[in-house]
């Protein structure tokens, strides 16, 4: 396995989220969630994270995303670490959670009323936001709807459209595809496609090898809690000799069962 | 400021579109407060705290029955005559058992005949010096509701036997007054050698020598209104559905913690502190509202029904100064409870538990003076019963807003303790998320 290079804490140029030796350990388990974990990711990339369950994808996320403090380890986005300007981070940063973050009771509209009022924005810019962004996921004429009322693939939709209200620079979405049809897939991919296209970073976290190698321009394998590997997809498929990711992610980080 | 009022706008509309929640918060209480106080007037009848009904039936028609009625009128009876050509002592056992009166009299046939000619009895004696063989005493017969207090029934059999006596006082000064004159008239002893004045015995002896007076405590505050279920039961119950906003707060708390709620809003440039803030208060808006329309229903609804209407005569601001600081301590109980439970069930069972158990050693259902003294003791512990005292304060006893300023005080403790308990919580599980 190859580590990681560590860089200087220094700001680079070009460099939208930049983690360093980040290790945490949750209560009364026996290892480290994340285990001297090091990641970059440029401006205007779209980077995947792959591994198994229980590799450490979600808790890197969470630490990234400024949800929980590591218990030691850099982490800095866009320069600024959460520490001293996690007020101006959240406000660039955008996350689209694993679980759906919707109130079941309130409509599409509603939801991201409460939402983007949360980030600041109001009143008609809010408002041309929302509509912009429930016709970005297809969602323009189910606005007055109750989200009880959605499928699963709509609600994953709504949950992609719920994080992109601030107009992120860069989003971090947690197997956002997660249980949905093909068709939500597909619409969901294409449109992060094009957000990147126009500027945004992104940060996706997934298992299924496909999705990665169809979306991300590079990705990195961690197991264990740290990174395993780290390149484009067709360059490590290249070095290590493999036929598809799915074998190289295998011969990675092995055919056992991960259960808890 | 924007990101409050649209934490406090997101929580009312969740509100607005749960209708069991509604049916908690609104509903229950407002059922409860009417029949609670229907029955609780009831109670009061049953213990004297209300007139009590009297039928009599004066077979008699005399004098006896005339003097009787005046005496007990006297007090707190509520005298009923029925007419006795279409009614006898059956008639009256079986209204009296039944329950349409609590109380019954009967006065046989002859009753002042046979009263008068025992008095008169008294005063006769044989040459021999040994009285006359004794005559039937007049009866006067009583019935009681099975359903009576003991207590009560004390009272009015008290009250009859003074009224009897008082009679028989009478009667008995009136044939002395008369005896005593035929006396010095036989005598021939002069006017001015009688050793009593002029006037006749009986009213001499109805002159009082000794009275009493019933103290209440330094003078009446104004604005105290008398005790009655509605001044009791209006606030208690009130109280109790504020208490109730507990459960959907700690279950909100909960539905966005265990769904990618939580965590989005973790990610929003938002401090947890507005969204709480928020959260309490839309539900110390909705406590208000909960008092608004119990009051209401004390002061509309009640006369209807016939009961006395609900008041706040005086010190209105110190009345809603104690409805707010209720609703906050209620607030925060909720999202402590929130953070400390981990699904809705546990939060409603603890939560319903809990605030039924504190309204009943608070003196919501049975007053605090009634309970056993272990339970006295308890009852301080209870944040329903300083509400409640503090209601009882300003509504009953009209005291001000100095006067509550200590059960204002454990409120507000309450609440910062349950917020601060609420916090830590929250800090642990993040920190084990």
């Amino acid at each position: 396995m190859m580590a990681a290079d560590v860089h200087r804490p220094e700001q680079r140029q070009g460099c939208a989220l930049w983690a360093a030796s980040l290790i945490k350990q949750y209560k009364n388990t026996a290892h480290p969630a994340l285990n001297d974990f090091s990641l970059e990711v440029r401006q205007g990339e779209f980077f995947g994270l792959l591994g198994p369950n229980g590799a450490g994808k979600t808790t890197a996320i969470s630490i990234l995303a400024g949800l929980m403090p590591p218990d030691s380890g850099t982490v800095r986005v866009m320069g600024m670490s959460f520490r001293q300007r996690q007020h101006d981070i959240k406000q660039l940063l955008g996350l689209v959670p694993q679980d759906i973050g919707l109130y079941d009771k309130l409509t599409a509209r509603e939801n991201l009323t409460f939402f983007g009022k949360l980030y600041g924005i109001s009143g008609r810019k809010l408002a041309e936001r929302i509509r912009q962004n429930l016709a970005f996921v297809s969602l323009a004429e189910y606005a007055a709807r109750p989200v009880a009322t959605f499928s699963y693939g709509m609600k994953r939709r709504l949950n992609l459209a719920a994080g992109l209200l601030n107009d992120p620079q860069l989003l971090v979405l947690d197997e956002p595809c997660v249980g949905i049809d093909a068709q939500s897939r597909h619409l969901i991919h294409e449109q992060l496609r094009d957000l990147n296209r126009r500027g945004t970073t992104i940060l996706y976290t997934t298992h299924y090898m496909e999705e990665a190698q169809e979306l991300c321009g590079r990705i990195c394998i961690m197991d264990n809690g740290r990174l395993v590997e780290q390149g484009a997809p067709a360059a490590l498929l290249r070095k290590s000799g493999m036929s598809s990711l799915e074998e190289l992610f295998l011969h990675l980080t092995g055919k056992e069962l991960r259960d808890p | 400021m924007l990101k409050i009022i649209a934490a406090i706008a997101k929580e009312l509309l969740l509100l607005r579109r749960d209708r069991a929640g509604l049916l908690v918060l609104f509903l229950m209480p407002a059922i409860l407060v009417v029949v609670i106080t229907l029955v609780q007037e009831n109670v009061m009848e049953l213990t004297g705290q209300k007139k009590t009904r009297v039928v009599v039936l004066d077979l008699d028609q005399g004098d006896l029955g005339k003097s009787l009625r005046q005496q007990l009128e006297k007090g707190n009876l509520q005298i009923v005559v029925w007419d006795e050509k279409q009614k006898d002592m059956t008639d009256i056992q079986a209204a009296v058992q039944g329950g349409d009166y609590q109380v019954g009299i009967v006065l046989p046939r002859d009753s002042s005949a046979r009263f008068k000619q025992e008095a008169a009895r008294l005063f006769q004696q044989n040459n021999a010096g040994m009285q006359e063989k004794p005559a039937d005493r007049a009866v006067v017969h009583l019935f009681f509701d099975p359903l009576l207090m003991a207590g009560l029934r004390s009272g009015i059999t008290a009250q009859l036997q003074m009224a009897l006596t008082t009679i028989a006082m009478q009667a008995k000064l009136e044939v002395l007054d008369r005896v005593l004159q035929e006396t010095m008239a036989g005598l021939h002893v002069g006017r001015e050698l009688m050793p009593l004045p002029r006037f006749n015995l009986p009213e001499l002896a109805g002159q009082p020598l000794l009275s009493l007076q019933e103290n209440q405590g330094p003078l009446p505050q104004a604005g105290a209104v008398p005790y009655n279920p509605v001044q009791q039961n209006v606030p208690a119950w009130a109280l109790f559905g504020m208490f109730f906003t507990a459960i959907p707060i700690a279950g909100a708390i909960i539905q966005e913690r265990n769904s990618g709620i939580w965590i989005r809003l973790r990610a929003l440039p938002v401090s947890p502190l507005v969204l709480f803030s928020g959260k309490a208060a839309a539900y110390i808006g909705v406590c208000l509202c909960q008092f608004l329309l119990i009051a209401l229903i004390g002061a509309g609804l009640f006369p209807w029904v016939g009961l006395p209407a609900f008041t706040i005569a005086t010190h209105l601001p110190a009345v809603l100064l104690t409805v707010l600081f209720s609703s906050l301590a209620a607030c925060s109980y909720g999202i402590f409870l929130g953070m400390a439970c981990n699904s809705y069930e546990q939060a409603s069972t603890v939560g319903a538990t809990t605030v039924v158990t504190a309204a009943a050693i608070g003196g919501v259902m049975v007053p605090v003076y009634a309970m056993p003294q272990v339970m006295q003791r308890l009852s301080i512990l209870s944040p329903l019963n300083w509400g409640l005292t503090a209601f009882h304060d300003l509504i009953l006893r009209g005291n001000s807003l100095p006067a509550i300023l200590d059960d204002l005080g454990r409120l507000l403790l309450f609440f910062a303790v349950t917020a601060l308990l609420a916090w830590k919580l929250a800090g642990i599980r993040h920190s084990r998320s």
